[in-house]
């Protein structure tokens, strides 16, 4: 093959076609059936209206290949679906791009999930799940009476991780739901969790470590209460388990969308990431998935059947007494505070 | 076997047939070496490397800048020595029911005539056979509160509500002795099934009673497969990962499982590294230990003999 030749006619082919080809923007999603959703609801109707062509991309871990990318000065991506704390770790040592405020709508999100770098775009809840036939009609309705050992007596599984728990220990402890960063903020928040799940130590049975393993605990009924993901105790619901559950108090996290820093189309990553996250596109994705719209403006639409809303964390019927989970303070506080929970595990 | 000091040494000029002899010997043991090159090879690259990688990541900071950070903060966290200790106590705690359990039906093995011996033999090596995975999440379903073990206690009022047999010490110690128990037999079987059936009528035709015999002739003939089976065990068992994530359900956490824990939830590649090294060097000790009680039993064979 001639390189030499074939380069120069190469390059007046695609200088010549520019202007009437359209933007190829290139987008990673981690794939799977939630990367088809991702596609179905949000991305091929967004570009189908910019006039984008769209390469898609899969990674399971976002952040490392994130890191790939950009240290090796060859950004690929557009547009990156991530965790939000993934998100917070990656802004946290300039791997994304700032977002336009002026194209993508932050302010337009509740208080506690807006981020300057990733834009919040679905959401689950770290939720209490129950055994009923240990609790018949009178199940735990908040933290306080979770930890309540003597009115609702029975084994307790929680995560074997500090995130969401100690946001769910202060709810417990009476904190009020805004102000869950703000103590965790002073120091002694941490100290004040840890002492609190330390406290129900004695009840819990097992601390699980995957998320399957929750379900299973829950639907062979070897717990009576559980804390874990929304999707993983309807699961256990769903699998003929006696199990139900609530969202009083969940934990919200999000998954987000960013622009990796140095990407090659980065204002129209931006557009793109704006064209997703409409109203009407995140309640279609809950036809995909029961992961619940970011953008309040979705639940305006009507377009998320009755029976649907009540599976999702961010319906205004289930997020008035949870907290947006603040992926600024696990960047910032995550191994100290998991250090402390490990410790206290131990003792 | 002899030393390479005698394979090079000079050859007597006497006899010519001798050291004709010799260098053919010399020759055949160069070839029996050479034959077991592809496996030095290739547990120098597999195993040795790694291992040596692994080193050199405790003392390096994630830009790849030599620190002992890593070390200090892994030596001064109570986390640490209590998985240290956990790791100890569950190898020793599997090594004593292990050996409990396994010598009398080593004992009863060897006892048996040889065609029903064989067909016992293929029982005990059944579960090895089987994937680890498998059998230790058969466990947790024989275990667990619903499961078939508390519904045969509680159906016949032996406990009157279900034991906690599983997400505990109790339930991960069930798993790994099951796993280990065919490891173990198998050698002691082997040195018992070896001990002249002369030594143990003589002792018989002189007045020893079975346990005075069990103790006094067999036990210490049989104690080089004892003494193997338990470094096996021990050693084994310490790097045990599946049987204390499956069925410790977080309660359990020896040294593995804080490597994974680190990992996963920190990144911190430094310190999974040294935790690595740390039980690499438990493995050591626990080696040398044996090692070093295998020479004092063997010396203290030979001044009574």
């Amino acid at each position: 093959m001639n390189l030499f030749r074939s380069l120069p006619s190469a390059a007046l082919a695609m200088a010549m076609a520019a202007p009437l080809q359209a933007q190829t923007l290139t987008i990673t999603t981690s794939g799977g059936d939630y990367g088809a959703a991702l596609r179905e609801a949000l991305w091929a109707p967004a570009s189908d209206a910019l006039g984008y062509q769209i390469r898609e991309d899969t990674q399971s871990d976002s952040l490392a290949a994130l890191r790939m990318q950009v240290m090796s000065g060859a950004v690929s991506t557009d547009v990156i679906q991530m965790g939000s704390l993934e998100a917070a770790q990656a802004a946290a040592i300039d791997l994304l791009e700032p977002l336009d405020p002026g194209i993508v709508d932050i302010d337009g999100l509740p208080e506690g999930a807006r981020n300057a770098y990733c834009h919040p775009f679905d959401s689950y809840g770290t939720v209490m799940a129950w055994n009923t036939e240990t609790y018949g009609d009178a199940p735990p309705r908040n933290w306080a009476e979770f930890w309540d050992t003597e009115t609702f007596p029975g084994r307790r599984a929680l995560r074997a991780n500090a995130q969401d728990l100690l946001e769910i220990a202060l709810l417990s402890d009476g904190v009020a739901p805004d102000e869950v960063y703000d103590v965790l903020a002073t120091g002694e928040g941490l100290e004040r969790a840890i002492a609190r799940l330390e406290e129900l130590k004695p009840a819990v049975a097992v601390w699980w470590s995957s998320g399957a393993q929750s379900t299973q605990l829950l639907k062979d009924g070897e717990a009576d209460l559980v804390v874990t993901w929304n999707g993983r105790a309807a699961n256990a619901a769903a699998d003929g388990g006696a199990a139900d559950y609530s969202f009083a108090g969940s934990v919200i996290g999000t998954d987000c969308l960013a622009v990796p820093a140095g990407a090659p189309h980065a204002a129209e990553a931006m557009k793109l990431i704006a064209a997703m996250t409409t109203a009407e596109r995140e309640a279609r994705l809950t036809d995909h998935i029961l992961y619940g719209p970011v953008n309040p403006a979705a639940y305006a639409t009507g377009l998320i059947p009755e029976e649907r809303l009540a599976l999702l964390a961010t319906a205004p019927a289930n997020a008035g007494t949870s907290v947006f989970s603040d992926p600024a303070w696990w960047v910032e506080h995550g191994q100290e505070a998991q250090i402390a929970f490990d410790e206290m595990m131990n003792r | 076997m002899t030393g390479p000091a005698a394979m090079t040494a000079p050859a007597p000029p006497a006899d010519d047939g001798r050291a004709g002899l010799r260098r053919d010997a010399q020759r055949e043991r160069a070839f029996f070496l050479s034959l077991s090159l592809p496996a030095l090879v290739l547990v120098g690259l597999c195993a040795m490397l790694p291992i040596l990688w692994i080193l050199r990541q405790s003392v390096l900071t994630l830009r790849g800048e030599f620190t002992l950070a890593n070390w200090e903060k892994l030596l001064s966290s109570s986390l640490t020595w209590k998985s240290v200790w956990t790791t100890v106590e569950l190898s020793g705690a599997t090594l004593v029911l292990c050996m409990a359990l396994g010598i009398p039906l080593a004992l009863a093995l060897a006892s048996a005539p040889q065609k029903l011996a064989n067909r016992l033999l293929i029982l005990v090596m059944l579960p090895l056979w089987t994937s680890i995975l498998v059998r230790t999440y058969g466990w947790l379903v024989l275990l667990r509160r619903d499961g078939l073990v508390n519904q045969a206690l509680t159906g016949t009022g032996i406990a009157s509500e279900p034991l906690a047999l599983v997400y505990n010490f109790t339930g991960t110690l069930i798993g790994m002795v099951h796993f280990m128990l065919p490891l173990f037999v198998l050698p002691v079987y082997a040195a018992m099934r070896d001990i002249d059936g002369n030594a143990i009528r003589a002792a018989a035709s002189m007045g020893a009673s079975l346990p005075r015999t069990l103790a006094t002739v067999v036990l210490p003939l049989a104690a080089g497969g004892i003494r193997s089976g338990a470094m096996i065990v021990f050693i084994y068992t310490l790097g045990f990962f599946i049987t204390p994530a499956v069925l410790g359900g977080g309660q359990v956490s020896p040294v593995a499982i804080r490597i994974e824990k680190v990992m996963s939830t920190f990144q911190d590649w430094g310190q999974a590294s040294a935790l690595g090294v740390l039980l690499l060097i438990l493995v050591a000790m626990a080696a040398a230990m044996l090692a070093a009680a295998r020479r004092l039993a063997g010396r203290k064979g030979r001044t009574h003999a």
